[in-house]
């Protein structure tokens, strides 16, 4: 009988011996305790920073990264990052619960991060951020910042997005008209009645009501100018889905298509001249512009929001930076945090690109000479104090689901007005308890 | 193989392989077992490395399997009796209570509802029109072949375009099918994906119309299994087409048919790409699935409740599997 040159022990054994000798080279039991973000690892090794942020901004983050890697010897690696709070949750969470992250720095919604910050899985920024950076900030933002971005204050993230619904207007159709932009919520019913032609599929205005989360934006909006709190399912909040009620079902001004649509929905609409005003977020002043066989600078005219008994108001929200505490290069992170948010840098930042622009004094001194709408916006909207607080709820997500859940069953008739408030009122204590 | 006359070399001469391989060749041939001579009292026998060896590969399948499937699913048994959220610890025992707020909670009760009848109705018609259209793909006729792929074009389609794409066909201003509905009926706005009752018949028949033909190709392959000469006695003895589908192919496939009932009935209560995509789960709750309700507590890191809701979820599956086991061994054809 030959002996076998290469018998099934010697390959049993031999691939035994280099599975080991793998997993002892990579730092073996941290290896495997990573899981499938291993090469967490070998990125520690590489000086490489993560950065996740939405891909529309990285055009402008990456025009001033060459500096940064140049002076720290760190390459970025930008990643894209989730489009809503909840796409935040789904995708960091189990990540971030296991001990584990697979970025260095993120941009978190305000959605998402009091979850994360309450869980105890992002790094506190006050000791990484000089003074210099938070003092640059406006008073205006103090509430959003204390509120959404702190616990105790200890502060978990720094806003680099001054999200607020502005009242976006068809000068060039009211004019048409001899019509006025509407002041108020009865010059917006009348003023819309005269604009409206359902037939044509003309409406006064529409907002994007579709679930998850867009129909709490815009009845935390009017609540806002109702003077209520959006959670407490109050009078105001009452006043606010009446009204709402109203404009779509007695004076016919609000399409009720509106229940099945999103953002670019909504865009598409006012831009196709079926709408005359509208509530949007800053980034629609980049898409506008983009269209440039439509713009024109009076199709896209922003004016006060319409007055409710608490007066013209739109809440304020945006996105920030922050850091999971998990991150492999938590010092490449910092670094990186430090460099975006300088005075030096973040108005370079602002000036690209509308996501990345916050009312503070470096921005605003740097951009005083630049004919920006969205910054003339700022001004006009905080010198007449329409800026209000985002409202807040420790489980931020669940009470917006609640909203969104009851404004909805309100609003489709499955429910009348006392029975949504009171269905309101008790799936939020619920919450609260 | 040792040949007549050659004489077999001692046992420990040579390694545990080749005595294998010697000892495996002779039992064929002689019938007889051999033991490998015992080098030291540490040295196995023959049958226990076989055993060690069995077991050592057996291991990685069953240590996926026992990861992957019953470490999660202890897991989530040991979350369902828990309050916990990572974001407000800490995590504390709590019995049946989170299947009490499930009780009480509306949106569960909802959102059950809606997936029992989504599941109900889809699977009803998913056989029906399955049945018609392997009916049609059976017969003889040309092309059969390239309307047989055809048929396939929406099961092969992913969900979430499917969904994406009829959200805007079923939209009142610029949907095709309102459009479709006026141009041909005369109906005015059906508020597809806006009337509550409306919203939860558009999701059901979009999930029809995509699942449909993977139903219609297994009984497809069922029909062909039938043999002919079942139907032509029958056409000899005068029975026509209703009666050869009563009497023939329906209790002959019927163990196919309650199979695919049962998978796409099992298969389609963990839906959530559908609705989620196509309403939100809307308007208000009305087309939310259990799927849905269980992503959101989760992503709202209410572990311990969405875990009391996917045991919930386990025990209709149970049930219903229960009940398509008896089925099936009640029409199963000898």
């Amino acid at each position: 009988m030959t002996k076998n040159t290469f018998s099934r022990r010697l390959f049993l054994k031999s691939s035994a011996g280099a599975i080991a000798a793998a997993l002892a080279a990579t730092s073996g039991g941290k290896l495997l305790a990573q899981g499938i973000y291993a090469p967490n690892i070998l990125r520690q090794q590489t000086n490489e920073v993560v950065f996740a942020i939405q891909e529309f901004a990285h055009p402008a983050i990456k025009s001033v990264l060459p500096d940064f890697e140049k002076q720290s010897g760190l390459t970025v690696k930008l990643e894209g990052g989730p489009v809503s709070g909840n796409d935040m949750l789904t995708r960091y969470s189990a990540a971030f619960a296991a001990g584990n992250s697979p970025v260095d720095l993120l941009s978190d919604a305000d959605d998402s991060s009091p979850t994360f910050m309450r869980a105890g899985w992002m790094l506190p920024l006050n000791d990484v951020l000089p003074a210099e950076t938070w003092n640059d900030f406006p008073a205006s933002m103090k509430p959003h910042i204390d509120g959404f971005l702190s616990i105790e204050g200890t502060r978990y993230r720094i806003p680099h997005e001054f999200a607020v619904g502005y009242f976006f207007t068809r000068k060039d159709i009211l004019d048409s008209k001899n019509l006025k932009s509407p002041k108020t919520w009865q010059e917006m019913i009348d003023t819309g009645k005269q604009v409206t032609d359902a037939s044509k599929g003309i409406f006064a205005t529409t907002d994007a009501l579709i679930k998850p989360a867009l129909m709490y934006v815009y009845v935390a909006y009017l609540t806002a100018q109702a003077g209520g709190k959006v959670f407490d399912f109050d009078d105001g909040t009452a006043e606010a889905l009446q009204f709402l009620y109203d404009m779509i079902y007695t004076h016919k001004i609000f399409p009720e298509t509106a229940f099945n649509q999103d953002y670019t929905a909504q865009n598409e609409l006012y831009m196709a001249d079926k709408i005359a005003f509208m509530r949007e977020w800053p980034f629609f002043a980049d898409v506008g512009k983009a269209k440039t066989d439509w713009f024109k600078p009076e199709k896209m005219v922003i004016e006060l929001p319409p007055a409710g008994k608490a007066g013209s108001k739109s809440w304020i929200g945006g996105w920030g930076y922050s850091i999971p505490k998990a991150a492999p290069n938590l010092d490449g992170a910092k670094a990186l945090l430090k460099y975006l948010t300088s005075v030096d840098v973040a108005p370079k930042l602002a000036r690209q690109q509308g996501f990345l622009l916050t009312p503070r004094a470096s921005i605003l001194k740097a951009l005083s000479s630049d004919s920006n709408p969205l910054l003339s916006a700022i001004d006009m909207y905080s010198k007449a104090n329409v800026f209000s607080a985002r409202p807040f709820h420790p489980r931020l997500a669940e009470a917006q689901t609640v909203v969104d859940d009851v404004a909805s069953v309100y609003l489709t008739k499955q429910a009348s007005l006392v029975d949504a408030i009171k269905q309101g009122k008790e799936r939020i204590a619920a919450l609260n308890s | 193989m040792l040949e007549v006359g050659q004489a077999r070399p001692a046992l420990d001469q040579l390694d545990f392989w080749q005595q294998a391989d010697l000892i495996g060749e002779n039992i064929l041939a002689t019938q007889t077992l051999y033991t490998p001579i015992r080098k030291s009292v540490f040295t196995l026998t023959l049958q226990r490395r076989f055993l060690l060896i069995a077991v050592a590969l057996l291991l990685p399948a069953i240590g996926l399997r026992l990861f992957t499937t019953v470490y999660p699913f202890i897991q989530t048994a040991a979350l369902s009796v828990q309050s916990y959220n990572p974001a407000f610890p800490p995590a504390k025992f709590v019995g049946i209570g989170n299947f009490v707020k499930a009780w009480n909670d509306p949106v569960v009760r909802a959102s059950l509802g809606f997936t029992l009848s989504f599941v109900g109705f889809s699977t009803f018609f998913q056989v029906f029109f399955g049945l018609i259209i392997a009916h049609l793909l059976n017969a003889q006729f040309r092309l059969r072949g390239i309307a047989r792929m055809i048929s396939l074009i929406p099961w092969a389609m992913p969900m979430v375009v499917v969904a994406l794409g009829f959200r805007w066909m079923f939209d009142d201003q610029f949907g095709m099918i309102p459009d479709l509905t006026r141009r041909l009926f005369g109906l005015n706005s059906m508020r597809w994906l806006i009337d509550p009752n409306v919203a939860q018949i558009a999701v059901i028949f979009v999930n029809i119309w995509k699942s449909t033909p993977f139903v219609g190709l297994l009984l497809l392959a069922g029909l062909q299994g039938i043999p002919s000469d079942l139907y032509e006695a029958a056409r000899v003895d005068g029975a026509n087409w209703r009666s050869m589908i009563a009497r023939i192919t329906l209790p002959m496939l019927m163990p196919i048919i309650v199979t695919t009932a049962m998978f796409m009935l099992v298969w389609q209560l963990a839906v959530f790409d559908l609705p989620f995509v196509m309403t939100g789960g809307g308007p208000g709750f009305s087309t939310t699935v259990l799927a849905q309700k269980i992503y959101l507590e989760s992503n709202s890191l209410n572990y311990g409740y969405a875990a009391a809701l996917g045991m919930i979820l386990v025990l209709i599956v149970l049930v219903i599997g229960a009940v398509g086991l008896a089925l099936f061994r009640r029409f199963e054809v000898e």
